[in-house]
């Protein structure tokens, strides 16, 4: 009896407390709209990164950046903030639109609200400070690559040649062309730009070289290779060397309806095949490499074949290589 | 928790009960006053904030309808023969015909009257916008009406400045669109079709509980006028007839006693008149329908029901079909209604929903027992759920951001409104009534009432005036602001309406004969901004970056592609500036070099 009397006042004043507190705690619902308030204005003033503090952090890193040096902006949505801060000197097109990291040796990482560039994962901190709003990382790749040939620094007539190949075999030259490029319309999605400066071919397609949006909305500059059928891509005189590495993709719009078809890129050296990579739509901005020790340091014509059965996903197929 | 009860909950004693039928109307008439001041106070916001903000891609296609439809409506008056015949219908009436008319015919009939016959507004898009925000208005309104009467005059202020204070809100009520419309008319369905239930009437009114036959008929017009204002409306009958079936089912006893005295049909005379108003004024205010019905019906339909879906991001992915993040709607409900709106909220649909639990818990004839035979909290959380529910469907298109849910929104703030009113009864016990007053207790009351309601909604109306004009790119301060938006991935913007923003950069850095890439904005938004001067004159806008002088991008993840490609033709990727809100890209534009071929 005693127990249970004391159980029941034990609840009631558990209860009663718990009303008072959930009575105090209402009453306070007011000041979530304060809070709401003091928040606001933190957010819209002193939290608003200025193009001052934009130029500034600009000035830090172009004192200790070199033409090599990768600079990437955090989170990706700064991008265009820091793009113009930093201009095409410290940041173009090139290093924007990167096939991938792997090139560069040092990375400036130029980060607001504490954001991180996952590319930059794996590389090694090697200092960090804080200008302004800014935190400047300088990173280390752990795993640079040397590169020794380009393909996407040999588009032109002068370096390439490129072909339409028939069922026979026969190959019909695709003519290069200087001029105002096709970036688009009105609607979106619009596709990849037709770049200006492109190898044409006959009966439709070209060569040339654009930027890719890839599956997650990144930009790659690669070499698009439109039209049915093949086509082939020479290069002239490339220095080889222990492997031939790239990427390849399709435009993120048609990549995002993945399908059976594949687009198929071969590559060959000295008459003899380098490798084939058998691109499928739905896969994203993918690499290949292929060892290639027995061309390691001579020069020749690199030939890549580029063959796809479907002129809406070929229309749309992009890839970079180089050699290394 | 105990709080301060509804108007219909008050026991015998109440003073509503006891006062004379003078005091209610004197309290219908201040109600009636509040509600207009405050619907008139915010249209008065609108309109003095419209030159401020762009035109979006729709309103650009409504304006173009509109001044067809004007034309049509001049003819009807010189004309009124020619008028009606199919060659003058179809050839003006098929513009636009994926969506009713009503609002296009406001918008056309404001532009005559307000634009080109009495000359009251400078800018013609204004005169297109007025009966959108009018609508919006009539929102603030029946929100205040219907809370007020519900709860209290305090829920009703509540409820009123939690659904105009929302920046969402705010921006869409601006357009010559359908979306702040389909909102009021939402509620307004709502409002006079509980009317017509007996909602709403105070007790001790002769009309208690019954209705009349008045609002009967203003229910079945309000439908056939929601029907003609957007599709929206065709979901109001999943709000009307499970409520009627569960008033019937709790209070059926009781009604057919009620019929066996007085001979009174007890089938609910507002849906009979909905059911035969509603298509009959859909049908009759849409001269598209007046030829070939059959078949266009079916093309209406076919055109919702099959519609395109548009890419939108959410958490930094882009949808662009089926299946839908379930997560969507109720993620950018919290991201975008002010944080003290949703916790008000909560608190008072909380409160609503433990009393119907417990009332349906009990036995049914404790059910029928209940004062509010018109169930008021099942029609509120009906009128709630289903304009939500589509979009936890995998099917449903999410394309719209929060606009395609706005009908939700009065009955969030109603119920946002009845928390407020259990906040404040915390607050008189926990602090007012613990305060030595004396005599001046109810002024005291009245002071902290207002200013405990000014606390709560500082935060919401500081974020409001301030996402003006860039009500899609922001989010509340409790997701972060824009930046936050920016961070989660959320969408940024559509419709590209913020070119606007862009006129002091181009009035300082372009000349005469300088070209405008335009990208997401439409023509005929575009052409009005020339118009109106809300950009330099001497631009002229042109579709593709290789014709521009300058070239912009509305940042949307999918319209990366747009950069890039601008990018390859420009052979750089140095903005020239970049229009930012809070710190957040909104536009890039770039300027040809003029070196470039």
């Amino acid at each position: 009896m005693l127990d249970t009397c004391k159980r029941t006042y034990k609840l009631r004043h558990v209860l009663s407390r718990s009303g008072t507190l959930l009575a105090w705690t209402l009453s306070a619902v007011p000041l979530v709209g304060v809070a709401e308030l003091a928040v606001h204005i933190k957010q819209t003033t002193s939290d608003v990164v200025t193009e001052a503090q934009w130029n500034a952090a600009r000035d830090v890193v172009k004192a200790e950046a070199t033409d090599d040096d990768l600079i990437l902006f955090a989170p990706f949505w700064a991008d265009p903030l820091g793009r113009r801060a930093f201009g095409d000197t410290l940041s173009g097109i090139k290093k924007e639109a990167r096939a991938d990291e792997s090139r560069f040796a040092r990375a400036f990482e130029v980060s607001i609200r504490g954001a991180h560039r996952r590319e930059l994962a794996q590389w090694r901190k090697v200092s960090e400070r804080q200008v302004g709003p800014f935190t400047i990382g300088v990173y280390e790749n752990p795993a640079k690559k040397k590169i020794l040939a380009d393909v996407l620094d040999e588009v032109g007539p002068e370096r390439m040649t490129v072909t339409r190949v028939d069922a026979s075999g026969t190959e019909t030259p695709c003519g290069w062309q200087r001029g105002v490029g096709q970036p688009g319309g009105l609607a979106v999605p619009q596709g990849p730009a037709v770049p200006g400066d492109r190898f044409v071919c006959p009966g439709g397609g070209y060569v040339g070289a654009a930027i890719v949006d890839d599956d997650e909305h990144h930009p790659h500059l690669c070499l698009f290779a439109t039209g049915t059928g093949t086509t082939r891509i020479r290069v002239h005189n490339v220095t080889f060397g222990e492997f031939l590495a790239g990427h390849a993709g399709v435009q993120w719009m048609t990549d995002r309806s993945p399908t059976a078809e594949r687009i198929e890129l071969a590559f060959s050296a000295f008459d003899r095949p380098i490798g084939h990579h058998s691109h499928k739509v739905g896969s994203g901005w993918v690499s290949f490499e292929f060892s290639t020790p027995e061309f390691a340091g001579k020069r020749g014509d690199l030939v890549a074949n580029v063959t796809s059965s479907s002129s809406a996903s070929a229309r749309h197929f992009c890839f970079e290589a180089n050699t290394r | 928790m105990s709080a301060a009860s509804p108007a219909h909950e008050k026991p015998p004693s109440a003073p509503a009960i006891a006062s004379p039928i003078s005091s209610l109307r004197a309290r219908k008439n201040v109600d009636t006053l509040v509600g207009l001041g405050l619907a008139g106070g915010y249209v008065t916001w609108l309109l003095a904030t419209a030159r401020s903000l762009g035109f979006s891609r729709d309103e650009g296609f409504y304006f173009t309808a509109a001044r067809d439809y004007e034309r049509w409506f001049v003819l009807l008056l010189d004309s009124p023969r020619k008028a009606m015949e199919r060659s003058a219908i179809d050839a003006i009436w098929q513009n636009n015909h994926e969506h009713p008319s009503l609002m296009k015919s406001l918008f056309a009939i404001s532009h005559w009257l307000f634009f080109n016959k009495w000359k009251v507004f400078a800018d013609e898009s204004t005169a297109f916008r007025l009966p959108g925000m009018l609508m919006m208005g009539l929102a603030i309104y029946v929100t205040y009406i219907f809370s007020a009467r519900h709860f209290s005059r305090r829920a009703g202020l509540v409820s009123a400045l939690a659904l105009g204070l929302m920046p969402r809100v705010f921006y869409h009520a601006h357009l010559a669109c359908f979306d702040v419309p389909i909102m009021a008319m939402w509620i307004s369905c709502v409002y006079a079709y509980w009317r017509a239930e007996g909602g709403g009437n105070r007790l001790g009114s002769t009309h208690a509980a019954r209705g009349s036959l008045g609002w009967a008929v203003l229910a079945g017009l309000v439908f056939g006028l929601a029907l003609e204002t957007k599709h929206n409306a065709w979901m109001l009958p999943a709000v009307f007839v499970p409520h009627a079936v569960f008033v019937l089912g709790v209070h059926g006893r009781a009604m057919v006693q009620s019929l066996a005295k007085t001979s009174r049909i007890v089938a609910p005379a507002s849906l009979v008149s909905m059911a035969i108003l509603g298509p009959l004024i859909f049908l009759l205010l849409w001269p598209w329908m007046w030829n070939d019905t059959i078949a266009r019906l079916i093309e209406y339909v076919n055109f919702h029901i099959h519609h395109e879906y548009y890419n939108i991001e959410f958490l930094g992915r882009t949808y662009f079909g089926p299946p839908s993040p379930k997560a969507y709607m109720p993620v950018m409900i919290l991201a975008t209604v002010p944080t003290a709106t949703i916790v008000l909220f909560l608190i008072g649909a909380v409160d609503r929903v433990r009393i119907l639990v417990m009332r349906v818990m009990r036995a049914a004839s404790s059910l029928a027992g209940g004062r509010d035979r018109a169930e008021t909290d099942v029609l509120i959380l009906l009128a709630l759920a289903v304009p939500l529910m589509p979009f936890l469907l995998p099917h449903t298109p999410i394309f719209g951001g929060t606009k395609h849910w706005m009908p939700a929104y009065p009955f969030l703030a109603i119920l946002a409104g009845r928390g407020f009113d259990i906040v404040w009864s915390q607050l008189d016990a926990c602090v007012l009534s613990r305060m030595p007053l004396h005599g001046n207790k109810a002024r005291v009351a009245r002071v902290s009432e207002v200013t405990a309601i000014a606390l709560t909604f500082s935060g919401a109306l500081a974020v409001t005036v301030h996402s003006h004009p860039f009500g899609l790119s922001t989010y509340v301060p409790f997701f972060g602001g824009t930046a936050g938006g920016a961070d989660l991935g959320l969408n940024r913007q559509f419709w590209g309406f913020t070119t606007q923003s862009l006129d002091p950069y181009f009035q300082k850095n372009t000349k005469s004969g300088d070209t405008v890439y335009i990208m997401d904005t439409a023509w005929p938004s575009w052409a009005r901004l020339v118009e109106e001067k809300r950009v330099p004159p001497w631009l002229r806008g042109v579709s593709s970056p290789a014709e521009a002088t300058f070239s912009i991008v509305h940042h949307e993840q999918h319209m990366n592609e747009v950069d890039y490609n601008i990018w390859t033709e420009y052979r750089s990727s140095t903005p020239h500036t970049v229009l930012t809100h809070d710190g957040v890209p909104i536009i890039t534009v770039y300027k040809k070099s003029p070196n470039h071929r």
